[in-house]
């Protein structure tokens, strides 16, 4: 049978960003993909070099609305470092109090579409009620619910009080056993175990050769994880694992997010029984000496890199951003091949695609030829014109 | 998770292809030439016990290009290796030969900075849009938007 291009995307039901595929297939299977990712292109990194640190962290936050904790940490971090600023203790229990809530959230939420992949939409529903228990923790503290704007360089915004402590904590043994109870299903529910075993599979030495991060790597037993390899913010006190698995495949990196789901939990209550006590930010300089640093930061799906050039002024020099996802899509390419077409979503899902982090630059212009922000009255105009021909 | 890496030990190895420093904790930088710059690779990932690519990360430094290829191993210790390449000619050999990862990096510095990496198999366009003028590369220093020039999106008087 001859081979046959199947596009996919950049608008398709089964994906939740844009992202082009071209899959040459073979009959049913896979004889090799390419991608396209640019569709999402901002210009995030050049317009990073044009702002102060102050105003660099809530645009870096925005480069992607799930692990928007994770990029700006990265980045004030690697600053903090070159300025030679030490944070507070406090400041970094609350750091990682958020980081982990992030990447619980995270969790749950990729754990509802790899169920929605596979049409097992009760645990769909399930994951993302109980996600929402993440994300009212979330508002309480910082209150926002995407985009927690909690980093600054020198520590956090703003403190946690005893009574949001006192209600995070009442928040945590309902996730707690909700946790259990996902650490229960994905052993005996037949649904899953038949969509994800063996589907996707990725050899130790191949997540080696095709550099994947994160619980894509773990789940094929290499146990890379930045949080204990390079201790940043308070991982160094805390007691948790790494959660690795055997599996290699989609189901091996089910099992390896519930358990990491399963350890945030854990690092959450620990962080939060264990606050000390003391101011949460420190006056740092307006500018950072000329350097240079790589910082990395393990996010929900997988080590983050940002290298930072700084040139004594109160802007930087060159940020470069490397997102997990970017690392992934080798191995997803790879992994792909002889693989039936109706997989395509399941395995590309387990990766937990972030799109919007993976590219990152493009110009807005409006049809008078000025950049800028389009507002909801004039998007509103721009559809009756096109659509109607008229306005009002 | 074996010991980090020593200095002396990264030094006795790669001291022939330039600098060998110990940034900070964790972190060992080797400055090296575009000519070298396989064979470093090579040995990073042979004597000095490399395995994996994180990234490549990318500056413009007015008159060169900085590339900083950055490696992790089971030491956990980042071996960054360090190269400029001249604004005029920038060319440099490919390593997606090499390290199957390193061509989506690649493709990303070609789009954005207009590096050209010589032997890899499809430089193609990865992070712009289609209709991005091809002779325009948004992350070097000296790039200014073209008002005259369409940059994709919606044009002007469509309708």
């Amino acid at each position: 049978m001859p081979e046959v291009t199947v596009p996919i995307g950049p608008h398709h039901p089964a994906l939740k960003e844009p992202v082009n595929f071209k899959v040459i297939a073979d009959g049913e299977k896979i004889v090799r993909l390419e991608i396209d990712l640019s569709y999402n292109h901002r210009g995030i990194e050049k317009a990073a070099e044009q702002r102060d640190f102050i105003r660099v962290l809530p645009l870096l936050e925005r480069v992607c609305g799930i692990c928007s904790h994770s990029h700006s940490t990265a980045f004030a971090k690697g600053i903090e470092e070159i300025m030679q600023v030490d944070l507070p203790p406090r400041a970094l229990y609350i750091r990682t109090i958020i980081a982990e809530l992030e990447r619980m959230h995270s969790h749950l939420l990729w754990l509802g579409v790899a169920a929605h992949e596979i049409g097992f939409n009760t645990l769909f529903m399930w994951t993302w009620r109980d996600r929402e228990v993440v994300q009212d923790t979330l508002e309480e503290m910082s209150g926002n619910r995407v985009h927690y704007g909690m980093n600054e360089v020198g520590g956090v915004r703003c403190d946690l009080a005893p009574h949001q402590v006192a209600a995070a904590l009442e928040r945590l043994p309902h996730l707690e056993e909700r946790i259990a109870r996902y650490v229960e299903m994905v052993n005996d529910q037949q649904t899953l175990l038949l969509r994800f075993k063996g589907v996707g599979k990725l050899t130790r030495e191949e997540v080696l050769k095709y550099g994947a991060v994160g619980p894509t790597a773990r789940a094929s037993g290499v146990d890379y994880d930045v949080r204990r390899d390079d201790p940043y913010l308070a991982y160094g006190d805390i007691p948790w694992n790494v959660v690795t698995d055997t599996n290699g495949d989609v189901y091996g990196r089910t099992c390896v997010r519930i358990g990491e789901l399963r350890e945030s939990a854990g690092i959450v209550r620990y962080c939060l029984e264990n606050l000390p006590e003391g101011p949460v930010r420190v006056n740092a300089p307006k500018t950072a000496p000329e350097g240079e640093i790589f910082s990395r930061y393990e996010a929900p799906r997988g080590e983050l890199a940002h290298f930072i050039r700084t040139n004594g002024t109160n802007k930087v020099e060159r940020v470069d951003i490397r997102t997990p996802t970017l690392a992934n899509w080798t191995s997803v390419a790879m992994c792909l091949v002889n693989q039936n077409l109706a997989d395509i979503p399941v395995i590309v899902a387990a990766i937990d695609p972030c799109l919007s982090c993976t590219s990152r630059i493009t110009l807005i212009s409006s049809p008078g030829g000025k950049p800028g922000v389009v507002t909801f009255d004039e998007l509103r105009k721009r559809s009756r014109i096109r659509y109607e021909g008229r306005w009002p | 998770m074996t010991s980090p890496l020593a200095l002396d030990f990264v030094m006795e190895k790669m001291k022939e292809y330039g600098t060998v420093e110990q940034v900070r904790q964790n972190r060992i930088r080797i400055t090296t030439t575009p000519g070298n710059v396989f064979n470093a690779i090579k040995d990073v990932l042979g004597p000095i016990g490399c395995d994996r690519l994180v990234t490549i990360s990318t500056v413009d430094n007015g008159t060169t290009f900085g590339l900083i290829y950055n490696f992790i191993g089971p030491h956990r210790t980042v071996v960054s290796v360090a190269i400029e390449i001249p604004r005029e000619n920038p060319e440099v050999m490919s390593m997606s030969g090499l390290l199957p990862p390193a061509g989506i990096y690649e493709r990303q510095i070609h789009d954005l900075f207009g590096i050209v990496f010589l032997g890899h198999p499809g430089l193609k366009r990865i992070i712009l849009n289609e209709d991005w003028p091809p002779d325009e590369f948004p992350l070097r220093k000296d790039w200014k938007k073209n008002p005259d020039t369409n940059y994709g999106g919606v044009k002007e008087g469509w309708s």
